[in-house]
This record gives C-alpha cells, sequence and structure tokens, in this order.
C-alpha cells in the first residue's frame, strides 16, 4: 500500500488539463443583470430575458441549465425519461414558493417551546401522541413521492423540480417533528397507521395524477386540519407545531392547485382522468376498512379533550372545513363541478350538511 | 406509571361513541422524556435526544416494508410500500442525526444571505469564465438533488435518521444549482455551455445506494477541493459568501459520505472489491469525459483573462492534483486507503503520480 510520505516521494509534475476557450465565444444570451428585489435576489428577479422563458416542450434529458449553450461531442442520456412537457409538471407558481419555502424553513430543534410542554394527563397525552404516531407516518410518504419524482423533472423545467426539493426537506422537518413530539413528553410512539390512501400516492405513475392526490387532496386536508390545530394543541409547543407545519403545507398545496391549472389550461381534455383518480382516492380516503383505528380515535379525542361527543362534533366542524376548502381549490384549478354533478363522495359531501 | 383508571374510563367514553379504542391498549414505553435534554445550550431538542429505549434501537436488518415508525407497533393490514433497502451497513452513519440538524442550523437563502450589490463589472473574460463555472456548478447541483432524491423511496423507516438527512442533502444541492445560475444572471453575463454530462453516469445508474455513495465522494471531493479554493477565484464578496457557504454545505455531505463507507467497510468487508468496482467505474467516467471546459475558465480567471490563461494552467493542473488528493483522502478515511494503488490511470497523470508496473494495473 502507499502511504501519504510514499506519495510525496512518488510525486512527478500534474499533468495539466489542455486549454480550450471556444466557450468564451459562446452565442447564449449575454448582457443580463438580474436587479435586487425586496426580498434580494430571488428565482423570479432573475427569470427574465430568455432565461425566463419557459419552452413548453424540453427534449433535454441531461442537466444542462436552460438557456445554457448545448455541450460539444457526445453526451449520454442522463436518465431513462424525463416529462419533457411542462404540462406535466409545471406550476406558474414553482418559482415563488420555491423562494418562499427558503425564506420561511424553521428548526423543530430551536423553534418550538418544547419548555412549555406540561405534563398532560395520561389519556390527552396518550390520544397526542397516537395522532403524532400516525402523523409522523404520513410526512414520511410525503417526502418520498416528491424525491421519486425528481430524477424525472427536466432541467428546463427547474423551477419545479426546485419546488419538489423543497418539499422534500419540508417533510423531512414534518416526519421529525411529530416523532419529536410522540418522544418528548413521556408517552411514545403507539399504533402504526396513517390511513389508507398513503400507497396510491406513492404508486401512482402519472405527475398530475399524483400531485391531485397529494397536494390537492391529501395534503389539503392535512393543512386544513393542521390550520385548527389551536383546536387540538395543549400548549404553546403543540400550537406552534401545527402553525408552521400549516405553512409549510400551504406552500405545498399552492403547488398541487397552480400545478393543475396550469394542465388544465393546456390540456382541458386531462380533466376527466383527473376526476377519476379523485374519485378513488376520496373513495380511499373514507373507507372504513382502510381507517385507522387510531387516528381517528385520537383526533376525536384531542378535539373534545377527552369529551368524546363533543370531539365528534367538532371532527364534523373539520371535516366540513376540509370538504369546503377541497372543493375552492378545485374551483380555482379549474377543476369544479364535482358536488354540484354528485360526483364528490357521499361521505364527504354529507359533512358539509353537518353543523 | 399509566394510570389504568384514567385509561379505562376513556376506552369506555370512545366505545359508547363507536369509536375504536384499541390504541389505548397498546403498551407504551412510557417515560421517554426529551424534552428534558432540551435546552438552549444543548442546542433544543435535537433528534438524536429521542434515540432512547426502544426508539433509539436501529436494527441491522430492518424487517418492515411500510412506513411504520420505528418503535411503533404494526397494523398488519398496512399495505407494503416498496422499500429495497432493509440493511443498516447499506445505509448507516452514527453521524446522520446530529448532521441533519447541523445542516437545519446551518441553513441559508441565496436570495439574501449573499451580498448581491458587491457584485461590480469584472471585465469579459472574467465575466464569461464565472458564468462559466457557475454553468457548470448548477449543473452538479441539479444532477445531486435528482439523484440523491430517487434514494428516499429505497431506504425503510428503520433508518430514519439517514433520510432525514439525505432530505437535506437534497435542499442543499438545490441551493447549489440556484445560487450559482443567480451568479451567471446577475453581473451582466449569461449562462455558459453544459457539460457532457458522461462524469455524471456513475451517480444515475447506481444500483445499490453505496455505489452512489462512493460515485459521490469522488464529485464532491473535486468540487470542495474547488470551492476550498474560493478565496482565490471569487472576484467580488458575494462570491466569495457563494464559495463559503457551499463549501461548508459539501463539507457535510461529505462527512456523511466517508462515515457510511467506513462503517460499511468495517461490518462487510467482504464487499471490499465490488466497492472497487464502483470506484474504477466512477473514475473511468470522469477521466473519459474529456471536458477541459472547466479547467480551462479557471485558467481564465487565475490568469486573469485569457492572455493569461496559458500560464495559469500550471495552477489549475496543481488545483486539479490536489482534487485527486482530496479524494484519496476521504477515501483513507474510510478504510479504502488502498485505492492510491487502484487508483485510475488518467487521474494518477492528474495526480502526478508515478504510473503503475503493468502487472499492477487494474483492468476497467
Ligand atoms: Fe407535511
Ligand atoms: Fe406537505
Amino acid at each position: 500500500m502507499v502511504t501519504a510520505d510514499k506519495l510525496d516521494e512518488l510525486q512527478m509534475e500534474p499533468e495539466a488539463p489542455e486549454l480550450d476557450l471556444s466557450w468564451l465565444n459562446l452565442d447564449t444570451e449575454w448582457g443580463v443583470s438580474a436587479e435586487l428585489g425586496r426580498k434580494g435576489l430571488t428565482l423570479q428577479q432573475i427569470n427574465k430575458s430568455i432565461y425566463g422563458e419557459i419552452p413548453a416542450t424540453s427534449v433535454d434529458s441531461s442537466a444542462r441549465p436552460r438557456g445554457a449553450a448545448p455541450p460539444e461531442g457526445a453526451t449520454p442520456r442522463m436518465t431513462p425519461w424525463v416529462l419533457g412537457d411542462a404540462t406535466e409538471t409545471f406550476s406558474d407558481s414553482a418559482a415563488l414558493l420555491y423562494d418562499e419555502a427558503v425564506s420561511r424553513q424553521w428548526s423543530s430543534a430551536t423553534d418550538i417551546p418544547w419548555d412549555t410542554l406540561d405534563e398532560l394527563p395520561e389519556d390527552i397525552e396518550r390520544a397526542m401522541v397516537q395522532l403524532c404516531t400516525s402523523l409522523t407516518e404520513v410526512e414520511f410518504i410525503a417526502g418520498d413521492v416528491p424525491g421519486k419524482w425528481l430524477p424525472r423533472i427536466a432541467a428546463d423545467h427547474y423551477e419545479s423540480g426546485l419546488f419538489l426539493m423543497s418539499q422534500v426537506m419540508d417533510e423531512a422537518r414534518h416526519t421529525d417533528v411529530f416523532r419529536k413530539r410522540a418522544l418528548a413528553n413521556g408517552g411514545g410512539l403507539l399504533l402504526q397507521g396513517g390511513g389508507g390512501g398513503l400507497r396510491q400516492i406513492l404508486e401512482a405513475e402519472d405527475f398530475t395524477q399524483m400531485s391531485s392526490m397529494l397536494h390537492i387532496l391529501g395534503e389539503g386536508f392535512v393543512q386544513s386540519l393542521f390550520r385548527l390545530g389551536e383546536l387540538i394543541a395543549h400548549n404553546e409547543a403543540e400550537k406552534r407545531i401545527f402553525r408552521l407545519a400549516a405553512q409549510d403545507e400551504s406552500r405545498h398545496v399552492a403547488y398541487g392547485v397552480t400545478h393543475l391549472k396550469y394542465t388544465l389550461e393546456h390540456e382541458p381534455e386531462k380533466a376527466e382522468e383527473v376526476h377519476w383518480t379523485l374519485d378513488m382516492f376520496e373513495d380511499t380516503l373514507v373507507d372504513p376498512d382502510q381507517a385507522n383505528p387510531g387516528l381517528a380515535g385520537a383526533l376525536v379525542y384531542l378535539l373534545g379533550d377527552g369529551d368524546v361527543d363533543e370531539g365528534w362534533r367538532l371532527f364534523w366542524h373539520v371535516r366540513r372545513k376540509q370538504v369546503l376548502e377541497y372543493l375552492h381549490r378545485l374551483d380555482v384549478a379549474g377543476l369544479g363541478g364535482r358536488l354540484e354533478t354528485g360526483r364528490l363522495h357521499p361521505a364527504l359531501a354529507g359533512a358539509l350538511d353537518e353543523n | 406509571m399509566p394510570d389504568n383508571d384514567v385509561i379505562a374510563a376513556a376506552k369506555e367514553r370512545l366505545e359508547q361513541s363507536g369509536l375504536p379504542s384499541t390504541w389505548l391498549d397498546i403498551p407504551v414505553h412510557w417515560g421517554v422524556k426529551a424534552k428534558e435534554q432540551a435546552t438552549p445550550e444543548n442546542g433544543g431538542l435535537r433528534f438524536q435526544m429521542l434515540n432512547v429505549d426502544v426508539y433509539g434501537e436501529v436494527p441491522d436488518v430492518w424487517e418492515n416494508n411500510t412506513e411504520i415508525p420505528r418503535g411503533a407497533v404494526p397494523d398488519t393490514r398496512t399495505e407494503q410500500m416498496g422499500y429495497s433497502i432493509f440493511n443498516k451497513a447499506e445505509v448507516w452513519s452514527d453521524l446522520c442525526a446530529e448532521l441533519y440538524e447541523d445542516a437545519i442550523a446551518d441553513r441559508w437563502n441565496s436570495s439574501a444571505d449573499i451580498p448581491w450589490d458587491s457584485l461590480e463589472p469584472i471585465g469579459a473574460d472574467l465575466e464569461r469564465a464565472v458564468c462559466q463555472i457557475a454553468t457548470m456548478m448548477s449543473e452538479y447541483g441539479w444532477t445531486k438533488a435528482q439523484t440523491t432524491g430517487r434514494w428516499l423511496q429505497e431506504i425503510s423507516y428503520g433508518y430514519i435518521e439517514v433520510k432525514l438527512f439525505l432530505g437535506t442533502v437534497v435542499f442543499d444541492a438545490a441551493r447549489l444549482f440556484e445560487v450559482w445560475r443567480k451568479r451567471a444572471l446577475a453581473n451582466g453575463g449569461g449562462m455558459g455551455r453544459g457539460g457532457r454530462n458522461w462524469k455524471f453516469l456513475p451517480l444515475t445508474q447506481s444500483y445499490t445506494f453505496s455505489e452512489f455513495v462512493v460515485a459521490s465522494i469522488m464529485h464532491d471531493s473535486m468540487l470542495l477541493t474547488l470551492l476550498r479554493h474560493g478565496e482565490q477565484l471569487a472576484q467580488t464578496e458575494a462570491e466569495r459568501q457563494i464559495y463559503r457557504l457551499c463549501e461548508q454545505d459539501i463539507e457535510r455531505h461529505l462527512a456523511y459520505f466517508v462515515d457510511h463507507m467506513r462503517y460499511l467497510m468495517l461490518k462487510e468487508p467482504v464487499r471490499r472489491e465490488e466497492i472497487h468496482r464502483y470506484m474504477n467505474k466512477a473514475e473511468w467516467y470522469l477521466a473519459k469525459d474529456g471536458d477541459d471546459t472547466l479547467y480551462s475558465a479557471l485558467a481564465v480567471i487565475m490568469g486573469d483573462g485569457r492572455e493569461g490563461a496559458e500560464e495559469a494552467m500550471a495552477d489549475v493542473a496543481e488545483l486539479r492534483r490536489e482534487q485527486i488528493e482530496t479524494y484519496l483522502g476521504y477515501l483513507r478515511q474510510c478504510h479504502l486507503a488502498d485505492r492510491e494503488d487502484r487508483l485510475n490511470e488518467e487521474l494518477r497523470k492528474w495526480a502526478g503520480m508515478v504510473e503503475l508496473e503493468e502487472e499492477e494495473k487494474i483492468p476497467v
């Protein structure tokens, strides 16, 4: 074996690379000076001139950044296929949502006032750690999914790629913060079960189908719930967890809504496919057979603070809000009418009659 | 201690209301109170503090193919999720939990944390060269995020710390991509020329995670060495800051990659030759990529313009030699010191190492 000392003895002059100055004369767009904005130099600021033009179709499966000149010589395919049509993955808001994600990162270690976790009655602590067990599980899949799709995003549509990268980070933090809550205050992890639907999101092989399940319906419901986190939380730490996580989920939901909007504007015939996906996913979400025994029970128990009747009343209040917001999001995306046409699952439509 | 009366009453109320109460029967590992360690001096509630009792037991083989949290009780009706990595040695490093929190504590924002107003005209050749380097940095950032991200769906919850840390790697790589794109488009320049990408194939094509890791050690070592020359290469305070912040991120990634390989070599020494094969491949692709654009751009910067580039090539060659040394240095840390004898011939020339005797050569 060659040791470091021996390596010194064996040293020769390093071979020099060949000087090639052809890149000094490229005809890429030149003279670009992005201007600083109120929030510094954001993606919005640099998406000017041809560098801000989103190709409707990208045929490039390499990592070449948008607007760069192609390399000289042969180049390989980087992945077997990328989603070249912008309608497959793009969202007009992706750049903005990424910028927001970067500026609104938080730390589950230091931004949650863990010292406000007082001793809770045992039944409440159990219900809370059961809810957190289910949530850390849901968040785990929510991070796997964007990871799976990253290699399929065309570099020309980098805004969507960056957004998904930020989502991977956000979901890592969510997986982590709910595990932290479960193990912070004397409880522990209880029964597995994020409920049905996780597998459907992971296994989808169409990006828009995946996104309507994950971003619009799944995370939409989660976001509506987190925004009502005050009803579940028993202390400042828990309130902060739900508030910060809800802020992150808002971005994920917004991406899904704006992506679907973009897709339907350019490819209206895709609407039926998305409806079909939502038929399937709504059905899965409300299927009692696939429901997790822990999740619903713990949620109702916490909402009523141990009073199960009151918990049920608030549960339907939450569910009603989830459904209303879901329908509103679909409207914004250009996929309205599920309620009016009787397509919304009866168990969800029924929630609108409550209260 | 669990208060049986309270729980019995809770169960009764749930059952009367038609709600399942079985989750209240689960034997809880009661009394885990990570909050007690979470003081400001300790850096708050860090993930490592959760690793007590059964929750900290990371098995050599994880048996469950669902998303069940480590330490929770299985619901046997849950569908399998398609994970493929159940072997601790394949992904593990004891450093992950701490590196994950470090990454979050060190987070930065390319919009606001770079003094962009320090940019000033630097002359046409230098601007072209900086933009060319920026283009290639972006390209690697993109590749790194994509190729790291795709492993998330393979790794089971048993090794949650690894996945959390990889999440930060993906996010750091996103920033590597965009901060350099911003630099290219901020100072009167534009994008340069894309690279040939052959050298990235060992990252995109890897079949095993550890194969991906050794290819990453090679690429990240090359990048880190370059970033460490930031003081010399930066034309403005903004660039100096970019180099510095990216360097901090890549050092963190290498800390994990190297510690993981060290762990793998200790746990599964039988895989040594297999790992060498992957390194043969990664190095071969790097050598044969044959794209000297990046080094030529460095020469223009070090030579203060195209006229000085030829002469500056000696300094660039020295930098490239350092890159290979950095790579070999990291391999030494993970019990792969024997790589020095087996390094790709072309890379040996880059490093100024004497040629191997004919019989010592490794066929590729
Ligand atoms: Fe989440
Ligand atoms: Fe989310």
